[in-house]
């Protein structure tokens, strides 16, 4: 492999040991002719963006910690997860935002917040969105990056990719980074075709320790922001950009949308400086509406990013977190789903209730008394017999045409009389209405009231479920439903959780700028 | 072709403990008591007694598993005796047991007892995961104030009714029966309640209020049945019998089958026809004197009105408003005071239900004796109105 002739570390004043990575990346898009070929054949079709309803008005939370001088200048929202959401179910939510029935050939979920340490989400998100069980799949996990550096590698490799992220990262109350971060899924589907063409990336691993969350520190313990805002955007996040604008062959100035991640909030303003961009940056938008998602934020910002373009822009994406890497789009036609990803930022619920968005992100426990001392333990023979079908939402279709949920031996069709064969119905993208409802206040829930109520669906089936999404008006009989991947139980004793899905109003409401 | 077992058994005593939070009484106590107060009624030498069967629903909380624990209790002597289970039908449950027992000509008389002791636990009629069944991976675990509430929206919806006027009616059921249990020494609740306070009383689940609902108790109750040739022997020449027991469980049809709009409870159809057919009653609003029913919530009671037959469809708000069911209106409803006043220790309301009508049939109820009574109703219904179990017994006279 080729060193060029004109390494950039001089220009870019890169330590030695970065020099020789971004040298490489350098001397990778040095072979033009025949990585630009290749680099040209793949493209992201498809994007879709989730944010869970809630937004916490964060001068309503500097009110509440006035007192102590904490809050900062609390500007803008943050998305608040449901106590039922976790970082599979928003990045499924957001896969499910991709469409096409298309089958895909590799799907990764990346997220620093995953509940699990073993035990593979990609795994739990590819029966939950109905796709074969035989798709290659893995988690990637470890830094902010680690959905940007995913989606690089479906874009450098080939088939159908899918790269699904999530976050509902935990922090301390007071903290910045609780009102700072966000919580929120993100997914991009890359093939062969699509409306966003590579034509250039970079990539830059450096251990720059801005912030940490480790198993002793399980929410984040950052640094010295001055020291972060200078060395990040100086020695890592610029010099991958301007190595990936040389591998496009273009200058910074020719971008005209960028999703770049900032590690901190403002530092978009120092990035440009230093690569001569003038670009809008769509990371700082959905930081100020919805939060810093972690390993979603960029993918999300992305599909901001294409919403905003025009065929023949140049978008930059660049995901920065133990390093950065950058990828150099243009823009060819639509990408499917960004105007959706517009429209969910904009829609949902204000909460000024800071007491309640400490006790859903975990910062106070409150004592619900006798009523929460419930069982939740999941067996896992009764996971491996039902827990496809209950993840899957996959009901039976009988010999006669009825759809139900469970499946039954012998269906629950007035006159069957005997064990009956079952073909498999996905409920989970039919449309609904509700057939009765209340709003339980007995129940335990971590986030009162416990919504319930019967539900049929469009092709025949109906069970009980738990509703979510309530807005102030809550749910009537009749009501349009839709369905959306939760948590059905936490066995806190054990540490585990199982999934089912819940009935959502069909249309949230928007919010008001 | 089966007849059924109307006037092929009597009661010939029962007992029933005070309702209430018994924190000086287990359950063993409770069996006890009721079990004194059934056989001095009855008047047998507890020897005579072949079959029991005890009725508790909440093994895991209360009494115990099994049907030892009133074995032990009562100290029955190597007799066979069963536990059973229906949810809130368990008490009528273990009546139906002993009574089709004496019926087969299995045994010639047989006890029933149903209790619960719930108050030890703090339990406060919340739904308890099953620990390992499929259904825990799917299916919500509301409150029974929950599931029950979802019959209000419902009818609302089937009938076109003001909810003010059905939130106005729900509060009546409760009234009328705060009054009823003020004249009820049993009773959990003995005190009468405003129609203002019911009106505007804390959220429970949307819309039914704290006082739309029961609470829960400690209790037991208890009947023995024979043959009506075994009654007369013993001096009973007119004793109260069994018209009729009937039982209806879902199959899954409600929740899974999209047909039922869940403003009233097919197994309270069910099971009050078959009981009627049972009884040969032709017409239960003429012939019926008064009924207990499983009033667990306000809604409840006032659908179950109309699932009895005994209100038109969309009626019932009017008939209740009207004092129809008032202890003094045509066809009185928890004249004991109901669930709402007694609370519901599970397994033992099916009996304090078959108790008060066997007290009223008597002519024994004192201040709050409904005159001549010559038919009774008691309903019970469990789980809830999608996933339900409901049971029908009607008592009368031999004669």
């Amino acid at each position: 492999m080729a060193v060029p002739s004109r390494c950039a570390a001089e220009r870019h004043r890169f330590r030695p040991s970065t020099c020789l990575q971004v040298c490489s990346i350098l001397s990778t898009s040095g072979c033009r002719t025949a990585e630009a070929v290749r680099m040209t054949e793949r493209f992201i079709s498809a994007v879709g963006g989730y944010l869970p309803m809630l937004r916490l008005d964060r001068a309503a939370a500097s009110k509440a910690l006035r007192f102590a001088g904490l809050g900062g200048r609390g500007g803008g929202r943050r998305a608040i997860a449901g106590w039922d959401e976790d970082a599979l179910t928003l990045a499924v939510e957001a896969a499910r935002r991709l469409g096409g029935d298309r089958p895909i050939d590799r799907f990764a979920f990346a997220s620093t917040s995953a509940p699990f340490y073993e035990r593979a989400h990609a795994a739990i998100a590819l029966e939950a969105l109905g796709w074969p069980a035989t798709t290659r799949s893995n988690d990637v996990a470890g830094s902010r990056r680690c959905a940007v550096s995913a989606l690089l590698d479906a874009l450098l490799g080939n088939g159908e990719v899918v790269v699904a992220a999530g976050e509902r990262r935990p922090a301390r109350a007071g903290s910045p980074q609780h009102l700072a971060f966000g919580d929120g899924g993100a997914a991009a589907r890359v093939g062969d075709a699509g409306g966003a063409r590579l034509i250039g990336h970079a990539s830059l691993s450096h251990d720059l320790v801005d912030m940490y969350a480790s198993r002793e520190m399980p929410t984040p313990y950052a640094y010295e922001e001055r020291f972060v805002r200078e060395t990040a955007a100086r020695e890592v996040i610029a010099p991958t950009i301007r190595a990936a604008c040389a591998a496009a062959g273009i200058e910074p100035s020719a971008v005209i949308h960028a999703a770049v991640h900032e590690p901190l909030g403002g530092m978009w303003r120092d990035i440009a400086s230093l690569t001569g961009m003038t670009a809008t940056n769509h990371a700082g938008a959905l930081d100020a509406q919805a939060g810093d998602l972690g390993a979603a934020h960029i993918l999300y910002a992305m599909a901001l990013a294409f919403a905003a373009s025009s065929p023949g822009d140049i978008v930059l994406v660049a995901g920065f977190g133990s390093g950065c890497d950058a990828l150099v789009f243009e823009i060819t036609g639509e990408v499917t789903g960004a105007a959706d990803a517009v429209a969910m930022l904009g829609s949902g619920l204000v909460t000024q209730d800071y007491v309640r968005f400490l006790s859903l992100t975990g910062e106070i426990d409150l004592d619900w008394g006798v009523r929460s001392e419930t069982e939740q333990k999941a067996q896992g023979t009764v996971l491996e017999r039902h827990g496809r079908d209950t993840i899957g939402f996959i009901g039976g279709r009988d010999e006669s045409g009825n759809v139900q949920f469970p499946k039954s031996r012998i269906p629950v069709r007035p006159g069957a009389a005997g064990p009956e064969a079952m073909t498999d119905v996905r409920l989970a993208d039919c449309p609904a209405t509700l057939v009765s409802v209340t709003a339980d206040r007995l129940n335990y829930t971590p986030d009162p009231p416990f919504w319930f109520g019967l539900v049929q669906f469009d092709n025949g089936a109906r069970l009980p479920m738990e509703l979510v999404d309530a807005d102030a008006a809550g749910f009537t009989v009749g009501d349009a439903l839709r369905m959306r991947l939760r948590i059905k139980s936490i066995d806190r004793r054990r540490g585990f959780r199982t999934y089912f899905w819940k009935a959502a109003p069909a249309a949230r409401p928007l919010l008001e700028n | 072709m089966a007849t059924g077992i109307k006037d092929r058994v009597a009661i010939i005593g029962m007992g029933c403990t005070a309702f209430g939070e018994h924190w000086d009484k287990g359950p063993e106590d409770l069996m006890v008591d009721a079990f004194a107060e059934a056989i001095a009624d009855a008047g047998i030498e507890r020897s005579r007694i072949e079959a029991a069967w005890v009725g508790n629903a909440l093994d895991d909380i209360n009494v115990g598993n099994s049907a030892l624990p009133l074995a032990h209790a009562l100290r029955l002597e190597t007799i066979p005796v069963s536990r059973v289970e229906n949810m809130c039908a368990t008490g009528t449950e273990a009546l139906r047991a002993a009574a089709y027992a004496v019926a087969a000509g299995a045994v010639d008389i047989a006890l029933a007892l149903g209790v619960e002791k719930l108050k030890d636990t703090g339990y406060g009629g919340l739904p308890l995961r099953t620990k390992g069944l499929a259904n825990d991976l799917w299916m919500p675990y509301g409150s029974a104030p929950g599931t029950f509430a979802q019959l209000a929206g419902a009818y609302t919806a089937r009938h076109g009714v003001d909810p003010a006027d059905l939130k106005r009616a729900m509060a009546h059921v409760s009234w009328k029966s705060h009054q009823n249990g003020a004249r009820n020494a049993k009773a959990h609740l003995q005190k009468p309640v405003e129609m203002d306070r019911i009106l505007n009383a804390p959220m429970i689940a949307d819309p039914l209020g704290l006082f739309d609902c029961c609470g829960v108790s400690d209790g037991a109750a208890c009947a023995i049945v024979t043959t009506p040739e075994i009654a007369r022997s013993l001096g009973r020449m007119n004793p109260v019998t069994i018209k009729a027991i009937q039982l209806s469980a879902s199959n899954g049809w409600e929740m899974q089958y999209g047909e039922w709009d869940g403003a009233s409870v097919r197994n309270t159809q069910v099971a009050a026809r078959r009981a009627y057919a049972e009884a040969g009653i032709a017409d239960p609003r003429a012939e019926l004197s008064l009924t207990e029913v499983h009033d667990c919530f306000s809604i409840t009671e006032l659908v179950t009105m109309e699932d009895l037959g005994l209100s038109d469809g969309g009626r019932a708000i009017f008939d209740i408003l009207d004092g129809r069911y008032d202890s003094e209106g045509a066809l009185p409803c928890q004249i004991d005071g109901g669930l709402k006043c007694f609370g519901h220790p599970v397994g033992a309301s099916g009996l304090r239900m078959a108790y008060e009508v066997y007290t009223q049939l008597q002519d024994r109820a004192g201040a709050r004796q409904r005159g001549k009574v010559d038919l009774g109703l008691t309903h019970n219904l469990g789980g809830s109105p999608y996933n339900s179990v409901a049971a029908v017994s009607i008592l009368g006279r031999l004669n």
